[in-house]
């Protein structure tokens, strides 16, 4: 009895492994929560973050500037205050390939359009990368602007920025 | 190999030792912790989607074979939470049929590809994850009162430590040797350092990231010392090196939280659950203290 503990236990764990391989195989790593477990597996490469830049009370001809994070133009605007993730936030703004006007609606949406209320926010993508062999250069691009009324892309990148596949 | 599948076999799931009535509470303690938080899980996921999600950006498990957006709407995702709710007080009572953890399992993974369908894959929720599948798993093939604990316990830490040691060669097969380079270090903190600034509004150093970030040498040290510890995470399958691995472990995740600001709550009280032999202690309490343990055990014989 005790022995067949130990038999039929591995055999179930062994099926289950060849299920667990089969399906990440196929799924690129990851079939929660089954997971070769890659993150921090490609060392080294450069990197894409957002934040949000409150400018309400920046000249225009600054907001669309490209900035440094220790230097910003306006105040970095806490994201979880407005019961938004970081991370979320983050992946939603580098991954999008293409701007459409519903993306676009969708940051508005996920910040609250009444939280800008006279208000007016930047939503920037910020990059990072080695320069040389001894330092990380981080540069903070204004992506879009964002108001109560509506949301504007950066007017000073070219569409083909915005729309990567066109459909 | 089969010699080797049964040496490891009788590793996890010690079929020579008795059971003792401290096994058999902390198991149903060990229970309660993952029934806990995947209801933790159930209900805020269900709510950030509910709030929160409006397009699927990136689809993830079952969601690539359909589209997870309608989940997002008409408290579809709090349904889904009040259901996973009521299935787990049942399984935890035993009430129902064994495929309860099994039904719970899968609704589980549908909350997760919907709530997560924003572009991160977080990995902080895979052991609650895997031990609920576990937990299905066990209660299916091993509904037994003799045979569930040690099955359930056996399995979480075998994808434990393979899991970890997984994860030392997605990084040797995605960088190479050179991996442990401090300078990645400094991209990742960089990195994460943005995501503090927006969270919060403000961000600065700790030491160990400062220490890290003025020396490559110490931050390549941080990195190996981290990397040989994932590679040595199967050794959690051996019993006696069981404490140690995950010790080593525990040190690792928190070395993670100070230089990458990433919190692992779930993850880390799990692995003190699971990789300490607690059922000792709470054995060596009872002959400490019988008569506490005097009603629990006419309670159990009552009830069998």
């Amino acid at each position: 009895m005790r022995e067949s503990l130990t038999k039929r236990g591995m055999k179930v764990l062994g099926i289950v492994l060849i299920i667990y391989a089969a399906l990440v195989a196929t799924h690129e790593g990851e079939f929660w929560p089954f997971s070769i477990y890659p993150m921090f597996s490609q060392a080294g490469n450069p990197w894409t973050r957002a934040m949000v830049i409150d400018v309400t009370d920046t000249d225009d001809e600054l907001i669309w500037q490209v900035q440094e994070p220790g230097n910003l133009h306006g105040r970095p605007v806490p994201v979880r205050q407005y019961g938004v993730d970081q991370i979320d936030y983050s992946n939603f703004m580098s991954k999008t390939e293409n701007w459409t006007s519903d993306r676009m609606d969708a940051v508005l949406a996920m910040f609250g359009s009444h939280n800008l209320a006279n208000r007016r926010w930047i939503a920037a993508k910020v990059h990072g990368q080695m320069i040389g062999r001894d330092s990380v250069a981080v540069e903070v691009l204004p992506w879009l602007l964002l108001t109560e009324d509506g949301v504007y892309r950066n007017p000073e990148l070219p569409e083909s920025d915005y729309i990567r596949r066109p459909e | 190999m089969k010699k080797i599948a049964a040496h490891i076999g009788d590793q996890l799931f010690e079929p020579e030792r008795a059971q003792t009535s401290g096994e058999r509470i902390f198991f149903k303690l060990f229970e309660l912790f993952v029934v806990a938080y995947t209801i933790r899980f159930m209900w805020e996921w269900g709510l950030y989607t509910q709030l929160r999600n409006v397009e699927v950006v990136l689809p993830l498990g079952l969601a690539n074979y359909y589209n997870s957006a309608w989940l997002f709407d008409h408290n579809l995702a709090l349904i889904n939470a009040f259901i996973v709710t009521a299935l787990l007080c049942a399984a935890f009572f035993r009430m129902g049929p064994k495929w309860l953890y099994m039904l719970v399992m899968v609704l589980f993974h549908i909350q997760y590809v919907v709530r997560f369908s924003q572009g991160e894959i977080p990995h902080s929720q895979n052991l609650i994850g895997m031990s609920v599948f576990c937990f299905a798993i066990g209660a299916w093939f091993f509904p037994a009162k003799s045979e569930i604990p040690r099955f359930v316990m056996g399995s979480i830490i075998f994808f434990i430590g393979l899991g970890y040691t997984a994860a030392f060669f997605s990084k040797l097969i995605g960088t190479g040797i050179n991996w442990y380079d401090g300078r990645h270090l400094w991209l990742w903190i960089s990195e994460k350092s943005i995501d503090i600034l927006s969270r919060e509004g403000v961000y600065s150093p700790n030491f160990l990231q400062q220490m890290a970030l003025g020396s490559t040498a110490v931050a390549s040290v941080i990195l190996l010392i981290g990397w040989f510890t994932e590679l040595i995470g199967f050794t959690m399958w051996w019993k006696k090196l069981r404490p140690y691995t995950t010790t080593l472990l525990i040190a690792m995740h928190f070395g993670i939280t100070l230089t990458m600001n990433i919190r692992f709550d779930a993850f880390v009280m799990q692995l003190i659950l699971v990789g300490y032999p607690w059922y000792k202690l709470i054995d060596r309490f009872q002959l400490r203290e019988p008569l506490f343990f005097k009603i629990e055990y006419e309670n159990q014989h009552r009830a069998e």
